[in-house]
């Protein structure tokens, strides 16, 4: 069982005097170790248009390796641009995960539509960082894992991984909507896809983590490391209606593999949930793993889904 | 190559159709019975905002093309549920018999907001001889990918030495121009393959040279072999302008290839065009060519995209 103790906000998006591109926002973070600096993307938006829409865009902070509380940096311009017109990507890039392979560093990226009937869809995407990630070129126009019989749609909450030179990536797949009486809500769930290049995948077809909540439950942001001769899964969950408030809100859950595909999930394991009070006493979610001078880490969003920032954990037991 | 032209054989607006469809017969795509020649179509209704849903229904008519024998009488495929990639219409369907089953390739259509919809390609399967058809799975079967950002369609199938190949369209850009309210969409002729026609692996590129200019719009890639060649018609129109002017409205163009690969267009051969004058001087669009008893035909639709029906051809010479 994991313990985590909790070293509070780090990052407040709407503290920083940053570009328009960055108001609000600080969600879903991904780290790129480097030797000067531990840089971490998350998604971040400008103020909301006229109508209330929001389009997202990718940012990043570098921290001080020495002291993952101090921000050395903050990205002057999105990583990304958005897509052209029609394009999976047009109105948002949330969220991202970072990854580096040899001397390759990629992302993979949820790119966001706005649709008629429904207020959006996803797909996921991928690019390519050629400095040290502080820019990237997308290695196409569409979305590298996109919709199939099965997974009708908002394929997105990428996670990408390397084990055993085979390409794994995590990501949240859509399988109703709700009509929730005129607001419709999506139905997502964890699933895996494999590779040997990153680019073409074969989709695993099936839901990586068993419910608890409801069998509605929304799965996302399936974070996967390897530590103590084990795979650890940390992921998101929530009720699939009334999730802005507390009660249903996001939680991070935890599974555990021998395999890589079969999961044990017991959530009791995860190691951290609410505070009592303060930036994350009402949701927690999208938890990020990564490892530091010895000791494991974990940066995850609060309230608000992020609205204003994310916090540091250090893996005590 | 020489065609003669035999009329318009069907127009929607002389029948009483399935889901309140008033007009419109697009893409017309047959299955060839022994006593008669089932003819599917896309039909449209219009929903409560006033936008059109297109629907697939057959017609069945005898084999001198001239009798209606039967019409559908309920809904061949369903529209897909909320949100899903077929929500908003499904036009076309391409039929292909397959071991006592029917398989229908189906272009599903969901609207968008910065542009008019998106569209990809789904499967779906009858046992009751292509009266009806159930779908495979609520998602496509061939979709975006990175280097074909949007709107895959239009997909036609064909299985040559038991390999599967399916000719497909897919999106390269959405444009803006003052000329139109809204942005207009370029599309190109794609090829792919399969060994059960489900799963596909994309050639990837796309397979017919441009005409007019690098923004012309190619459709509906049909494919038929005789003569020790392969033979494909298609149709294709400048991306604006093309609903109003007659010159920049969709001609059938035409290609061929000996190795299913490789294809040299030669519109000048197509042996059809439009008419002088009548339901078919304005534009031809969204061809089909088959084999019946010892004919090859082409069903085509003409003016306005084919509101008041679809029309027939006979090849004569080659």
């Amino acid at each position: 069982m994991f313990k985590w103790k909790k070293l509070g906000k780090i990052f407040n998006p709407t503290l920083t005097s940053g570009g328009d591109w960055m108001r609000e926002y600080a969600q879903s973070t991904s780290v790129l170790l480097l030797e000067s600096c531990v840089r971490v993307y998350f998604s971040c938006r400008p103020l909301p248009d006229s109508t209330g829409k929001y389009v997202s865009y990718l940012g990043y902070v570098d921290l001080d390796r020495n002291d993952l509380t101090k921000v050395l940096y903050v990205s002057e311009k999105p990583i990304l641009e958005l897509g052209d017109l029609g394009t999976f990507d047009e109105f948002g890039t949330n969220p991202a995960s970072v990854i580096k392979v040899g001397d390759q560093i990629r992302i993979y990226y949820c790119g966001w539509t706005r649709c008629e009937s429904v207020p959006f869809n996803s797909a996921i995407g991928v690019a390519q960082s050629r400095d040290e990630g502080k820019t990237f070129v997308k290695l196409g126009k569409g979305p590298v894992l996109s919709y199939s019989p099965e997974e009708p749609f908002l394929l997105g909450s990428p996670k990408i991984k390397w084990f055993n030179n085979t390409w794994y990536l995590w990501y949240a797949s859509g399988s109703d909507w709700l009509e929730n009486n005129g607001k419709p809500e999506p139905v997502y769930k964890i699933k895996m896809a494999y590779s040997s290049d990153g680019i073409h995948w074969l989709k695993e077809g099936r839901n990586s983590v068993a419910v608890k909540l409801e069998k509605n439950e929304c799965q996302a942001s399936a974070d996967v490391f390897f530590y103590k001769n084990q795979f650890h899964m940390l992921f998101s969950y929530r009720y699939s209606v009334g999730y802005r408030a507390k009660e249903a809100g996001y939680r991070i859950g935890y599974a555990s593999s021998d395999d890589i595909l079969n999961w044990k999930r017991d959530d009791s394991k995860a190691g951290i949930s609410l505070s009592e009070e303060g930036w994350d006493s009402e949701m927690i979610s999208y938890s990020h793993t990564f490892e530091l001078n010895g000791n494991m880490y974990m940066l995850y969003q609060g309230n608000n889904f992020g609205k204003f920032g994310f916090g540091l954990a250090i893996l005590e037991d | 190559m020489k065609w003669k032209k035999l009329g318009k054989i069907f127009n929607p607006v002389d029948h009483s159709l399935i889901n309140n469809c008033v007009e419109f017969a697009q893409s017309p795509q047959v299955l060839v019975f022994d006593e008669f020649v089932r003819i599917y179509f896309s039909t449209r209704e219009r929903d409560k905002t006033g936008k059109y849903l297109s629907h697939i229904a057959f017609v069945d008519m005898d084999k001198e093309f001239k009798k209606v024998i039967n019409l559908s009488t309920k809904p061949v495929i369903q529209l897909g549920d909320l949100g899903c990639f077929d929500e908003h219409g499904i036009f076309p369907i391409n039929v292909v018999k397959n071991q006592g089953r029917v398989m229908a390739y189906t272009t599903g259509w969901n609207r968008k907001v910065s542009i008019s919809a998106d569209a990809s390609i789904g499967l779906a399967f009858s046992d009751n001889g292509g009266i009806s058809f159930e779908k495979f799975g609520k998602g496509p079967i061939l979709t975006s990918s990175l280097h074909e950002p949007f709107l895959v369609g239009d997909a036609f199938v064909k299985v040559y030495n038991e390999e599967y190949h399916m000719w497909y369209i897919f999106g390269t850009e959405w444009i803006t121009d003052p000329s139109e309210d809204a942005p207009q969409r370029v599309y190109k002729i794609a090829h792919a393959t399969s060994n059960n026609g489900v799963t596909w692996v994309k050639e990837g590129k796309k397979i017919i040279s441009d005409k007019l200019n690098s923004h012309e719009c190619q459709a509906l890639p049909t494919v038929i072999d005789f003569d020790n060649k392969y033979h494909m018609f298609f149709c294709y129109r400048a991306a604006i302008g093309f609903r109003k002017i007659k010159d920049k409205a969709y001609r059938i163009g035409y290609a061929h290839s000996d190795d299913l690969k490789n294809w040299i267009r030669e519109d000048s051969l197509a042996g059809i065009d439009i008419s002088t004058e009548g339901w078919d001087s304005d534009m031809m669009c969204y061809p089909h060519v088959f084999k019946c008893d010892n004919n090859i035909y082409l069903l085509y639709n003409g003016n306005e995209f084919g509101k008041f029906g679809f029309g027939l051809a006979i090849l004569e010479e080659f």
